[in-house]
């Protein structure tokens, strides 16, 4: 395979890679803003420079030229070359800034250029803390300013969008929001207006930039010229947890970040994934995280005589076991989620085939027409093919109903069936429903009993998206029970890890007070004499993959290790330049 | 100063080609009766003198027509970069964005001699099998505009332009683009990505216009006045074009003289002319009786001369190279004694400022430091060590950007500071902790 | 104001895209079509270009912004644009702006009350051998001015008559009138 030697060191490449995604495959590092792997590149910041040479072959022979001490003759090129597009070939010499000084200068010098009119925002800019712009100044940049005349000023605090705020002034012209409306998500609504070091990123006059996915050009702004406006000036990037997980608004499971500080989740921001979303997500999935945090079921309740009262733990149980006692085994309905993960689905299914109850039903919930081809699809559940291959019977609001009028106790597995419009709220009276919800509404207003459980920012659990593919959360969300230095699969910030208490003050209040299922069920288990011995959800999709031949492999590592596992054949890949 | 008149170059007795002394040869049948379009007919009908389209491509080759919009690269070669026909559609673009200040030159051959260029773009893209030609003219001439469209109309007429031209398998469109005010879109890839409707972002090189240009297809760019000069190649032969003026850079040259001098002007003469006799004998010498003091030879992007340097300096790419400066455009600025050099140099970054496309970043925010610091100097508030930014400045922006307008922003500043560094010194303050 | 293109421009318009293999380079020349028939090119003429050339609104914006000859906005209904570069500046550009300045009453970038002019300082327009000079509206080059050659001008915009066109020669060559 022909070799490249960069900075001394001896690298084999294949196909046609670009100089700059090569070195950052291998670890090295160069600084960039314009460059992004998903789109065309501009080469228009000239932050990536590096010094490239060419080995001189003898046109007769073949054979490389040899100067004195038998090292291959190198003619370099005359100016330094922007990596990002340049194209490897045999024997290329490249030097970066580690081993060349005219490279380091030359970087130092772009950030100087980018400096010079870059307003000294950093105290009040969202960017700060995760700013290429500051990390690459502080390793590569100038040391001080000598920009000592006026800088340019354009304008700032601009409502470009809905959800997207423009500060002109500290754009560095990358072009990667033009670019990104260009060749990604294809609406053309933003340009580069003006000329010279008059120029920055608006949309047409009159027009708002209300592209479905406007949030992305945030998060690829190198500085914070794009920044969110429902974020601004919520928290420093320092003071918060950055958890993944999965976007649970949407059925193509988009991969995500979730952001948390003191137990609320302050944003959602994508994560790289090849093989669903790319670097990207829709907005109405980010806007998902205020279902984490508002309007939560604490402490279950029971309805005693049309009033709903809150219960402890032991009394919900309890009841929960009589009305199981007291009822025949055809007169339980399990009702399923496609909004809830595999594990607790499974686990509904598995209560009901030990107490000889019908296999639980499920409602999609599907609005045909919604989706977009892209990053939304038209299932509005994150799990419906998971509940597809748990072999839960797929049914609508008819068949739904007519089976209520048989049973006499409905459990039913956090699926807002009245708030969905499928059932009313007198179908629910009529039956003793008992609910495991996270969310208050219309059916947890409804419902006789309530259990909360935990939403899918507070436990590791798995959702198999429209496309098959099976993905997991990670627990970013404290509840009353679980601790983050307790629970390794918890993430841990700077905070948590290195600050006193003092520093990272805890509000009780926003633990919620709910359990996973797994727990929950345990000890009903116990109560009721059924093998429902589960600890975690890990333990459950042990099980899972050792019986069910659809889910025959599948583990957590296994997930994490290969970013989701295709259960079924692949059906359609994203879209991405 | 010696007056120079007895060296190689005569060009005393030069009779001009490209814009003679012919009443109306804008007017086709004034064209054609003196000779016009007989090129071009040679080269699609005269299968024994030019037998196929590459032979022409190798009489321009060696005829050495250096580009005349600045670069100085040699047009034959040029178009011998163009891969082979494959039946798709290839583009000839003319380059007609004259805004180089100082360069005043292309707008004589749309008015007096429209003709001749299109004849000779006619041949080039005959040469190189070409289906389409553009040419692309600043916005600001909008006389010239209707002129060249007006003589293109009359070629189309004519059937010089058209579909199987003079009865030959050969058929060739032309069309006329106009500017809207733009110097970046001079640049040979800006003004294809102009061309293309969109904003005149140079493009990054490789891919190169020949491989791919306009829509992705191989594209020539060429000067107006390099392409008129093929004409007069093809009827007068490769030696006779090389034996016109100095031999490193052959031809006739149109230079266009300005600034202070009592003739201004564009004057068509060989290549080689002595700088100071085209001072003092060509454009009748310093007006008022003034002396000279200093001499731009190409076009603000140049560096500038001192008059003390001009001793037996020729107009042509070796001469100048060797005393410090560049042929470019041949657009002459002179100045006299009384001009103030750091006025002058601050209204050129005032202009390489205003004219930066703002794509990348060394340009885009260098032009503007460097006016901003040079707007301090004019003013009297600058400081030595403003003359040494500036240079310090100079030397960032030079070979980091996509297209030359950082460099040709960085040269006047370079070479004027430092070649009247004492006048720059003058005016600043002193230092409080100055010597 | 509605801003519309007739039949006869429609046609023209297809004309001018019949020149090139997309539709996309049609922006400028259309963007031309535009500034001549309304004056200038604001928002709702951008927005007319965009439509009728079915193009993005926001290229359309981008595209009039990057050029200086498009007036995003109405001007005086002549535009004087006086070049103050290089060689116009040695020859006393800068005193010809100041003059006009100071007989119309306004500043560059201003518009006079009555909306007859607006000056403008503009970079090199290729007619360095004839300084100073300035360009009327997009169109006429006015060459060797002088501060009365100036005030002819002025008064024959003023009485909206015609500027001819200004032959300039070559000085070798002028016993043809070239």
């Amino acid at each position: 395979m022909p070799e490249v030697y960069i900075d001394g060191k001896e690298f084999e490449f294949e196909g046609k890679p670009k100089l700059l995604q090569f070195m950052l495959d291998n670890g090295l590092e160069v600084p960039f803003f314009c460059y992004h792997p998903s789109m065309s590149i501009p080469a228009n910041c000239r932050q990536c420079m590096v010094k490239v040479g060419l080995p001189v072959k003898d046109r007769e022979t073949g054979e490389y030229e040899l100067d004195e001490n038998g090292e291959r003759v190198i003619r370099w090129f005359p100016k330094l070359q922007t990596s990002c597009n340049t194209d490897m070939s045999e024997g290329m010499v490249v030097l970066t800034q580690e081993t060349d000084e005219l490279v380091k200068r030359a970087q130092k010098d772009t950030l100087e250029f980018i400096l010079a009119n870059h307003p000294l925002d950093c105290p009040i800019c969202d960017q700060a803390g995760e700013c290429p712009l500051q990390i690459q100044t502080y390793k590569y940049g100038p040391e001080g300013s000598r920009f000592e005349v006026k800088k340019v000023h354009k304008p700032k605090r601009v409502k470009l969008g809905p959800r997207v705020t423009l500060d002109a002034e500290r754009c560095i012209n990358c072009t990667r929001c033009v670019r990104f409306t260009d060749e990604i998500s294809q609406t053309h609504q933003l340009t580069i207006v003006s000329r010279g070091d008059k120029n920055y990123p608006i949309t047409a006059p009159g027009r708002e930039f209300n592209d479905p996915y406007s949030l992305n050009t945030v998060d690829i702004c190198p500085v914070g010229a794009l920044t969110s406006a429902d974020f601004r000036f919520k928290a420093r990037v320092w003071e918060m947890n950055q958890t993944p997980s999965i976007d649970i608004s949407n059925g193509k499971g988009c991969n995500i970040d979730l952001w948390t500080r003191d137990n609320i989740v302050l944003r959602i921001t994508p994560r790289y994934n090849e093989y669903v979303n790319d670097h990207w997500m829709p907005d109405v999935g980010r806007e998902a995280y205020k279902i984490f945090n508002e309007n939560r079921i604490s402490k279950p309740q029971i309805k005693l005589d049309g009033e709903t009262v809150k219960s402890s733990w032991n009394n919900a149980l309890e009841t929960f076991a009589e009305q199981i006692e007291s009822s025949a085994s055809d007169e339980l309905l399990f009702v399923g989620s496609a909004h809830a993960s595999v594990e607790e689905n499974y686990l509904i299914s598995k209560m009901a085939n030990l107490l000889g109850a019908a296999t639980p039903l499920f409602v999609p919930h599907i609005i045909e027409g919604s989706g977009d081809g892209f990053l939304l699809a038209d299932d509005q559940a994150p799990n419906t093919s998971g509940c597809r291959l748990l072999g839960l019977q797929e049914t609508d609001a008819e068949a739904l109903r007519s089976k209520f009028d048989n049973a006499k106790v409905v459990i039913l597995l956090n699926d807002n069936l009245a708030d969905r419009k499928i059932l009313t709220e007198d179908d629910l009276d009529k039956v003793y429903t008992v609910f495991f919800g996270t969310n208050r509404g219309h059916t947890s207003e409804t419902a006789d009993l309530v259990i909360p459980v935990t939403v899918a920012a507070e436990h590791a659990a798995s959702y198999v998206n429209v496309d098959g593919r099976i993905q997991r959360t990670f627990p970013a969300k404290e509840t009353k029970y679980a601790n983050r230095r307790l629970n390794l699969e918890m993430s841990e910030g700077r905070l948590d890890r290195y600050g006193t208490s003092f520093d990272n003050w805890v509000t009780e209040d926003n633990k919620v007070d709910c359990m996973p299922l797994w727990n929950i069920f345990h000890d009903i288990g116990e109560r009721l004499g059924l093998n429902l011995p589960y600890g975690s959800g890990r333990e459950i999709m042990s099980e899972i993959s050792d019986t069910l031949p659809s889910f025959k492999g599948v583990s957590y590592e296994k997930m994490d290790d290969l970013s989701g596992i295709q259960l079924t054949k692949e059906t359609k890949q994203v879209k991405t330049k | 100063m010696k007056m120079t008149s007895d060296m190689a170059v005569d060009w005393k007795n030069y009779e001009p080609v490209l814009i003679p002394n012919i009443p109306d040869l804008h007017k086709i049948d004034v064209y054609e009766k003196h000779g016009g379009y007989q090129a071009f007919k040679k080269v699609l009908t005269d299968k024994k003198s030019w037998p196929e389209p590459k032979s022409v491509v190798n009489e321009v080759k060696e005829a050495n027509i250096r580009g005349r919009g600045g670069a100085g690269f040699n047009a034959g070669l040029k178009w011998s970069f163009m891969p082979p026909a494959d039946g798709k559609p290839r583009y000839l673009a003319c380059n007609g964005d004259e805004s180089e200040p100082g360069t005043f030159k292309d707008r004589k051959i749309f008015e007096y001699n429209p003709h001749v260029f299109i004849e000779g773009a006619l041949i080039a893209a005959y040469a190189m099998q070409i289906t389409t030609i553009y040419v692309y003219i600043r916005g600001e001439y909008g006389d010239y505009i209707k002129m060249m469209e007006k003589a293109i109309d009359d070629a189309y007429k004519k059937g010089y332009i058209g579909k199987n031209i003079f009865d030959s398998d050969y058929s060739v469109d032309f069309y006329v683009h106009s500017g809207a005010g733009a110097y970046i879109c001079g640049e040979e890839t800006s003004m294809l990505e102009s061309l293309e409707g969109k904003r005149g972002y140079p493009r990054v090189k490789p891919p190169f216009p020949a491989q791919k240009g306009l829509w992705g297809r191989p594209t020539t760019i060429n000067n107006i006045e390099t392409l008129s000069h093929v004409v007069s190649v093809i009827n007068k032969g490769a030696d006779w074009f090389k034996n016109v003026g100095a031999k490193n850079h052959p031809g006739p040259i149109l230079y266009g003289i300005s600034g202070h001098v009592n003739r201004p002007g564009v004057y068509e003469l060989p290549s080689g002319v002595p700088i100071l006799d085209l001072i003092n004998e060509v454009a009748g010498g310093i007006r008022n009786g003034k002396k000279l003091k200093a001499v731009i030879p190409g076009g603000s992007s140049v560096p500038v001369l001192r008059a003390d340097q001009l001793d037996g300096v020729t107009m042509d790419s070796d001469s100048l190279r060797e005393v410090g400066s560049m042929l470019g455009t041949a657009g002459m600025v002179v100045m006299d004694e009384d001009t103030d050099m750091v006025d002058m140099l601050w209204r050129i970054t005032h202009f390489y400022h205003h004219e930066s496309c703002g794509q990348c970043t060394p340009c885009r925010d260098g032009t503007g430091w460097l006016e901003k610091i040079m707007l301090r100097i004019k003013n009297g508030e600058g400081e030595i060590k403003d003359l040494d930014l500036l240079l310090d400045i100079t030397t960032q922006m030079e070979g980091r950007t996509i297209c030359a307008l950082a460099d040709a922003a960085a040269w006047p500043v370079r070479h004027t500071i430092t070649r009247f560094r004492d006048e720059f010194e003058a005016r600043c303050k002193k230092s409080i902790h100055a010597a | 104001m509605k801003y519309e293109f007739t039949k006869e421009e429609l046609e023209q318009i297809e004309q001018i895209k019949g020149k090139y293999p997309e539709v996309l380079p049609a922006t400028l020349p259309v963007l031309w079509l535009a500034q001549n028939k309304f004056g200038h090119v604001n928002e709702d003429v951008q927005r007319l270009v965009a439509h009728t050339l079915d193009l993005p609104e926001a290229h359309v914006h981008g595209v009039a912004s990057f050029y200086t000859q498009y007036y995003k906005k109405e001007m005086g209904k002549h535009v004087l644009d006086v070049c103050t570069c290089l060689s116009c500046q040695l020859c006393g550009g800068y005193d010809i702006l100041h003059y006009l300045e100071e007989k119309l009453g306004i500043k560059t970038g201003e518009t006079t009350e009555d909306g007859m002019f607006s000056i403008q300082e503009v970079e090199c327009l290729g007619a360095c051998g004839y300084a100073p000079m300035m360009q009327v509206t997009n169109d006429k080059y006015v060459n060797h001015l002088t501060p009365e050659k100036v005030d002819q001008v002025i008064d024959a915009l003023r009485e909206n008559k015609e500027l001819n066109y200004e032959r300039m020669k070559m000085p070798l060559l002028n016993e043809n009138d070239i």
